[in-house]
């Protein structure tokens, strides 16, 4: 059995990510995403139901059973760089990497039954709850959330927060502390005992809830106590999704950068012909080319199955989100004084790469982990 | 293609070659470091013992004759220059088979098969590459570089060696410096000055018998203490205008090629396996020290190695573009940069690893052979390009950001 990562693209993933693109630059421009981040909701509902209708981008991959596309990692790869490029504010990443493979992971064929078809449909916009007030998701003894049985089945008391567009999800995906220890839930947004809270965010284009859970009706998911793996599973696919992301925001940055480098004249010529401005452009390219081989390398090794996966999506988690904050951080520099005005979308870059490499476990946390799956 | 061979067959056949030829290795010694095993060497240029070398090369000579004999010295190359026909994949997984023997390694050759022979193919005539290509692959010719003169490092326009028309010959006169390999070469690919100017234009190459008259070669000892470099001076040294590479004033596109390979090889650099990179090495050497359970050296180890892996991610995904069909642009030198820096990150962490047993040498197995990547380290980020040259050209070339004036 071969197991190696197949690096090659086709011709289908070339098409796959100029629809995307496309897509993105016809219903989500910049000057959109300016408009829908003041907004109450923080995205455009019509824009998403189009994705959904048009491109199925929420089905992508949902296995066909539940009446997904089943397409692979890589495949998500190309779409989640053109997202994080074009600083797509919906729920797309808490819904279709988040909560899609939570599901996905727990192995429950019913709830999948049940709860990816909408999903997959874009009628459900689901997240994940698992970090509580300290915002760790790895460690599953900080969590206090309970589940209790009573006649009609499980009841949650609790809170969480740093829920990704926990105030506009319809399903929450909540880990909670039973008997039998962790375990992963299923709770309806309508249900009364649901508040999410919307919480002030650094990311204006991602923003995080907090959730109270005040004896909210739940329904298990997975394995009574079976959280844990799930919750771990989940946690490398998502920070894959999260580098390819910001693999793609650093690709964009850069492009902002040499445009104006190319453009903007300071003492009688153009900054770029300096080489202190050059060579910075030539270290962001060289993050910028090195982040979206390491995230692909990790997806790719998702989709065959490899052995090198659990180290590789640390590898990407760890550089990508690094690399995107350093190229977001140089982007303004690049810019001077206009870069750090509120009207240019540079802070939004450099708002989401900070939001992003800290919102899963930070780059420290994965230098750990991978000397902890090597063995060391 | 009709008369391509499936791949198993093709590795079914170099298999045989092998087993008739080399022993197998055992699985652990090609894979697995093992502490305190064997020589501690931590090798980061090839500075052999100039004993050593000598007995090594006619072994790698003959290795390079069977396999050509075999039609395994130049699987990817043209046909009509005696190569192959295959694709790069069946390169790759010979080599990939090869690695399971004890066969002599390549690393003596990286300039000459690695760099001069796909010049000599990109910008040879049909004569040149007839009489030079086979010979290179066959083990026969052994190429080096003569590029760098005391003058012309990081300005390489500003070549000052000489070479002056007579009839159909040239005599060549100047120095030549930071050449790989001078001592064990037969022929060189040289870039001398053939006209006043205009600069980029004023340039020729050749390929110069090293054993001709007025060839001089001297072993150049670098910082590290090792000699892994020669200087080269040439004094009237006459050539045929057969020998000259490319037309006369293009001299600069012909080395312009040579040191997109040149970045290309220092990129690809073999550390893998029980290198000096290997992971596997890494942890014996945190381990023997004692260090594994501290916080601070493991994260260190996580992101020495995220930033080694990454760069191998790059390189696995730029040469399968390259099998695609796009021929490496100037970006490839990205991952020369890398390495640099890599270099001096792997320093870094020995020493916060090792303490002062990277300062002197107790005599303790696979501590002080540490050094050899402190003092090494510096000679990456000027060998092949400075980084500082490097970062101009991808800025102008990759970017299209204007020349810096």
């Amino acid at each position: 059995m071969s197991t190696r990562p197949d690096l090659a693209l086709t011709g289908e993933h070339d098409e796959l990510r100029s629809t995307v693109r496309q897509f993105l630059a016809d219903t989500s421009p910049p000057a959109t995403v300016r408009r829908v981040i003041e907004s109450p909701e923080g995205f455009d509902r019509s824009s998403w139901r189009q994705m959904a209708e048009q491109l199925g981008l929420q089905a992508l991959l949902i296995p066909e059973r539940y009446q997904g596309l089943g397409q692979g990692a890589v495949e998500a790869h190309l779409v989640f760089e053109e997202l994080g490029r074009a600083l797509y504010p919906g729920p797309y990443f808490a819904s279709a990497a988040l909560a899609t493979n939570a599901l996905i992971c727990s192995g429950d064929d019913n709830a999948c039954l049940d709860l990816l078809p909408g999903i997959a449909a874009g009628s459900t916009i689901a997240t994940v709850a698992v970090a509580e007030a300290d915002g760790r998701w790895d460690d599953a003894s900080a969590i206090r959330a309970m589940a209790r049985r009573n006649r009609d089945g499980w009841v949650l008391d609790g809170s969480k927060a740093f829920v990704p567009n926990g105030q506009v999800a319809d399903l929450f995906l909540v880990a909670a502390r039973t008997d039998a220890g962790l375990s992963l839930f299923a709770v309806d947004s309508t249900d009364p005992g649901v508040q999410p809270r919307e919480l002030e965010s650094l990311d204006l284009t991602r923003r995080l809830a907090e959730l109270s859970l005040a004896g909210a009706s739940a329904r298990l998911v997975g394995e009574d106590g079976g959280a844990p793996g799930v919750v771990a599973a989940m946690l490398d696919r998502a920070l894959v999704a999260l580098a390819a992301e910001g693999a793609g925001g650093a690709a964009r940055c850069l492009e902002m950068s040499v445009d104006y480098a190319k453009q903007r004249e300071q003492f009688g010529r153009p900054i770029g012909s300096f080489q202190a401005i050059a060579h910075r452009c030539v270290e962001m390219l060289q993050r910028v080319e090195f982040a979206r081989a390491a995230s692909r390398y990790a997806a790719s090794c998702l989709a065959a199955g490899s052995g090198e996966f659990p180290v590789a999506a640390r590898v990407a988690a760890a550089y990508c989100g690094r690399a995107y904050r350093w190229v977001a951080t140089e982007n303004i520099q690049v810019h001077g004084g206009i870069g750090f005005t509120w009207e240019h979308d540079a802070h939004l870059h450099y708002r989401r790469s900070w939001a992003s490499e800290t919102l899963l476990g930070s780059t420290d946390q994965h230098y750990l982990t991978i000397a902890d799956r090597l063995g060391l | 293609m009709s008369d391509q061979p499936p791949l198993e067959d093709f590795l079914a056949e170099a298999e045989a070659f092998l087993d008739s030829h080399y022993a197998r290795r055992a699985p652990e010694e090609r894979s697995r470091f093992q502490w305190g095993e064997g020589s501690d060497e931590v090798r980061v240029f090839q500075e052999p013992d100039p004993l050593e070398e000598a007995e090594a090369m006619p072994r790698i000579r003959a290795w390079r004759a069977a396999l050509w004999d075999a039609g395994l010295a130049w699987i990817s190359g043209p046909k009509e220059y005696g190569g192959g026909g295959l694709p790069r994949s069946y390169d790759a997984a010979f080599t990939h088979l090869s690695r399971k023997f004890d066969v002599p390694g390549d690393a003596a050759l990286t300039v000459s098969l690695g760099m001069i022979a796909p010049t000599i193919l990109r910008h040879a005539d049909d004569r040149q590459k007839g009489e030079y290509l086979p010979a290179l692959y066959r083990g026969d010719l052994i190429a080096c570089q003569l590029f760098s003169e005391p003058g012309a490092g990081s300005d390489l326009a500003a070549i000052r060696t000489r070479a002056i028309a007579d009839g159909d010959r040239w005599f060549i006169t100047g120095q030549k410096v930071w050449t790989s390999g001078a001592h064990l070469a037969d022929v060189g690919e040289i870039i001398c000055e053939t006209a006043p100017g205009p600069r980029h234009h004023n340039l020729t190459a050749f390929l110069v018998d090293m054993h001709a008259p007025g060839v001089t070669v001297r072993p150049l000892r670098q910082m590290t203490g090792g000699a892994a470099f020669n200087e080269v001076f040439l004094d009237g040294v006459e050539v045929t205008d057969r020998a000259r590479l490319g037309a006369t004033g293009e001299g600069w596109r012909v080395a312009l090629t040579t040191l997109s390979y040149e970045r290309n090889a220092m990129g690809h650099s073999a550390f893998g396996g029980a290198g000096i990179l290997s992971t596997e090495r890494l942890m014996q050497l945190v381990r023997h020290a004692g260090v594994a359970d501290d916080p601070v050296v493991r994260r260190a180890f996580g992101e020495l190695v995220t930033e080694l892996r990454v760069a191998r991610y790059t390189q696995e995904v730029m040469a399968e573009r390259a099998r695609a069909g796009q021929s490496p642009g100037p970006e490839i030198a990205l991952n020369k940069l890398a390495l640099s820096a890599n270099m001096a990150g792997l320093g870094e962490f020995v020493a916060s690893v090792l303490g002062p047993r990277l300062i002197a040498d107790t005599g303790e197995w696979g501590t002080y052979a540490w050094t050899s990547v402190v003092l090494g380290a510096p000679g990456y980020r000027l060998g092949g390009g400075s980084d500082e040259v490097l970062k101009n050209m991808i800025a102008e070339r990759v970017l299209g950001l204007p020349r810096s004036s």
